[in-house]
């Protein structure tokens, strides 16, 4: 039981690295250089595949969690979920007063703001439960 | 909801990593139920009751407020 939870864990904390070593390159490929409409997709789509397999082992390692971690992490998906919904409602509405900041606020940004919230959710679940 | 895991460990002579591991849970879970900051299922309340040899009432007791 032990071997398979850190066999979980090494798995998802690998795809998380994959994931990071296609999103990064994939963001400035399309951001630098100029393909055509096909390329541009496969090579847009590359990212959210490993980013599907990625959660797919992080999901796995939750479910071989015991369930003090398990209750850290869902306060911290929660957290996380709720402040980026904020966020996007806030935006949303500020948009509705013609108030708007994409060099802060885009879709790239909101994208790490939302990791952001879910770090912070973790941060404080994990000092709430000590684990 | 209080506990006596650690009357229960100190009469068994155990850490909290010894009973993380025969239960199946980690250290830091151990220590989080036992300073009462998480209260577990009863599942694992049952395991806890198993490998100290007591009753699970033993073991957790409701308080006034709960």
């Amino acid at each position: 039981m032990e071997q398979s939870k850190k066999i979980a864990n090494r798995n998802s904390l690998i795809f998380a690295l994959i994931y990071g070593a296609t999103y990064l390159p994939a963001v400035w490929l399309l951001k630098y250089r100029v393909f055509g409409q096909p390329i541009s997709i496969i090579i847009a789509l590359v990212p959210v595949i490993t980013f599907s397999i990625f959660i797919f082992k992080l999901i796995k390692a939750f479910s071989v969690m015991d369930e003090v971690k398990q209750r850290a992490q869902l306060e911290a998906v929660v957290i996380g979920f709720s402040l980026t919904a904020m966020l996007v409602m806030t935006l949303f509405l500020l948009s509705l007063c013609d108030i708007s900041n994409p060099g802060w606020f885009g879709y790239a940004n909101l994208l790490c703001f939302c990791w952001l919230f879910y770090f912070v959710g973790w941060f404080l679940s994990k000092k709430k439960y000590g684990v | 909801m209080k506990n006596t895991i650690k009357v229960e460990r100190a009469r068994k002579n155990w850490t909290q990593e010894d009973l993380a591991r025969e239960i199946g849970i980690s250290r830091q879970s151990v220590n989080s139920i036992e300073t009462g900051k998480f209260v577990p299922s009863t599942v694992l309340a049952l395991k806890m009751a198993k490998v100290f040899g007591v009753d699970v009432e033993l073991i957790f007791q409701l308080e006034d407020q709960d």
